[in-house]
């Protein structure tokens, strides 16, 4: 079985974008929702039928071709911090992370795959792709549900489709979103206007960990609302069809800002570039919304092109889980802004040289 | 508690707010179906009980209220349903049907599934929606009497029956 450690060594390849056209849609997930026809849904059922249905699926899951030898716990083996992690890397949810008691998370060995029991339903199968790939997201988790669904009797009513614990998930069970950065729209003050569009459609918009949550880095969820009435591929398409037409917008929207107002561009790239470089305290947010304008600059060609990684790999690992992680002990708010102002200075020195050194003896 | 009326076990309980003034009623069912609270029109004639008529367009719904039961499988209620949003167990589809259908509208781009479907079901929902289709031409062809058509129809539907046993119904 796959180790924490191991699994947080190695980088999916959707964290990195390798080989992929990355510089607007940087991620798509698709999710499913399954449930046990005979059991309660998991925030109705007791610890003893939530822990059956979880010993159940555990190890069911871990036997399907592409899942072995993967990551498989249960939440309530792991530390708090783990359970932070995950969700910061987007393999289980912040409502999963919360419920403990007979929730479980297998991970295949790529991170491409990740399998969440007793989450709001009995199951949800999630896929994660690079760039704008929702269709294959879907093949991805469409195999898995198959595979599952001869071994496992899921609810279904030939009029509803799959039965979920909230009726906003009926029908298909599929969520689709993909993770958006869009600096271009939010500098050009075209963004609330674009957002709106979007909502006009049925589709939603949130910010970077789901429902609920802020917009941090000019970084944007799209997804479906309705799950019924229309087939998977009928969603798929016209999702991809709208988050297209956005990422066209948004490309539109840096390339006039370049023309006309190049100044204001380079200033606030340059000033995030200044502030990452040599900042010795630096909070979540600041570090986002900066090296937010650092990709931007890359994406740009103004920087060097390897900075997009950089950028990207920096989103992740400075998130609060993640730092405290990497120091190996849980760390006070200020202590963590000193510990990613240090990792960040390091990580951005091969791309951007400080001018002038003030980093100080005693580091 | 017990019954406004007799001494039985009250079951119904009404609450009516009129000009500010609370008036409450528990009665047992057979209580509530004499004085009329089972249907719309009981209630709007239920002037003596009442006092005056609530706002129509609650009516039905608190009459199918009142006779919602809890669901059997895993003891969830219509009330739980309200709090929460969300269902006990994949049975409480069916107990609390009306209360669901009224909210999918405003949630899904339509009420009938058209997605992915394992193949088991998606062959028994394909033959049951052409026996549903053919059940509706021998209705009509009978109507307006073309019993020769009717008998073609028939034998279809019996044929189908044959064929699909094991899938239909299973």
């Amino acid at each position: 079985m796959m180790r924490f450690t191991t699994l947080l060594k190695h980088p999916a390849d959707w964290m990195t974008g390798h080989g992929a056209e990355t510089s607007v849609v940087l991620t798509s997930r698709v999710r499913l929702a399954r449930n046990l026809a005979k059991a309660p849904f998991p925030g109705w059922a007791r610890k003893k039928e939530r822990q059956a249905v979880r010993s159940s699926l555990q190890g069911k899951l871990e036997g399907i071709p592409g899942m072995k030898d993967g990551f498989s716990h249960e939440l309530c083996d792991l530390e708090p911090l783990q359970k932070q992690v995950l969700v910061e890397r987007h393999l289980i949810s912040r409502e999963q992370a919360a419920r403990s008691e007979g929730s479980g998370s297998v991970v295949n060995r790529k991170q491409t795959l990740s399998l969440m029991i007793n989450e709001e339903d009995h199951l949800r199968i999630q896929a994660i792709r690079p760039s704008l790939q929702l269709k294959e997201a879907f093949k991805l988790a469409h195999t898995i549900d198959q595979s599952l669904e001869k071994v496992v009797d899921f609810a279904i009513d030939p009029t509803l489709g799959y039965l979920t614990a909230c009726p906003t998930n009926l029908g298909t069970g599929m969520r689709a979103s993909s993770m958006l950065h869009l600096p271009g729209l939010v500098l050009s003050d075209q963004i609330g206007q674009v957002l709106k569009g979007i909502n006009k459609l049925g589709l939603a918009v949130r910010g970077l960990y789901g429902e609920g949550t802020e917009s941090l880095g000019n970084l944007y969820q799209i997804s479906n609302q309705s799950t019924l009435g229309e087939s998977e591929e009928e969603i798929l398409d016209r999702l991809t069809k709208v988050i297209g037409d956005v990422a066209l917008y948004e490309l539109q929207a840096r390339k006039r800002l370049m023309i006309e107002d190049p100044v204001m561009v380079r200033d606030r790239i340059g000033r995030a570039a200044g502030n990452l470089s040599y900042a010795h305290i630096i909070t979540s947010k600041e570090a986002l919304n900066h090296l937010s304008m650092l990709r931007l600059g890359a994406d740009l060609q103004l920087l060097p092109a390897d900075l997009v990684e950089t950028c990207d790999r920096l989103f992740m690992e400075t998130q609060p889980a993640h730092l405290q992680w990497r120091a190996g002990r849980k760390l006070e708010p200020e202590a963590r802004d000193i510990l990613r102002a240090q990792m960040i200075r390091e990580q951005l020195q091969s791309s951007l040289p400080p001018a002038i050194d003030i980093t100080g003896k005693e580091n | 508690m017990k019954c406004d009326s007799c001494q039985e076990k009250a079951t119904v309980f009404y609450t009516q707010v009129t000009d500010g003034k609370l008036k409450k009623f528990v009665l047992c069912e057979s209580c509530a179906q004499k004085k009329g609270i089972t249907s719309v029109d009981g209630l709007l004639m239920g002037g003596d009980l009442l006092g005056s008529s609530p706002p129509q367009t609650q009516i039905p719904d608190l009459i199918a209220d009142l006779n919602q039961e809890d669901c059997s499988a895993c003891g969830f209620t219509l009330e739980d349903f309200r709090k929460v949003g969300r269902l006990g167990c994949p049975e409480c589809y069916q107990v609390f049907s009306r209360e669901i259908m009224g909210r999918l509208p405003s949630m899904h781009k339509g009420g009938v599934h058209k997605g992915y479907l394992p193949e088991g079901l998606a062959k028994k929902q394909a033959l049951e929606s052409e026996l549903a289709g053919l059940a509706t031409k021998l209705a009509s062809a009978i109507e307006e009497e073309r019993f020769e058509d009717a008998a073609i129809i028939r034998d279809e539907i019996s044929e189908i029956e044959k064929s699909g046993k094991g899938v239909v119904g299973s």
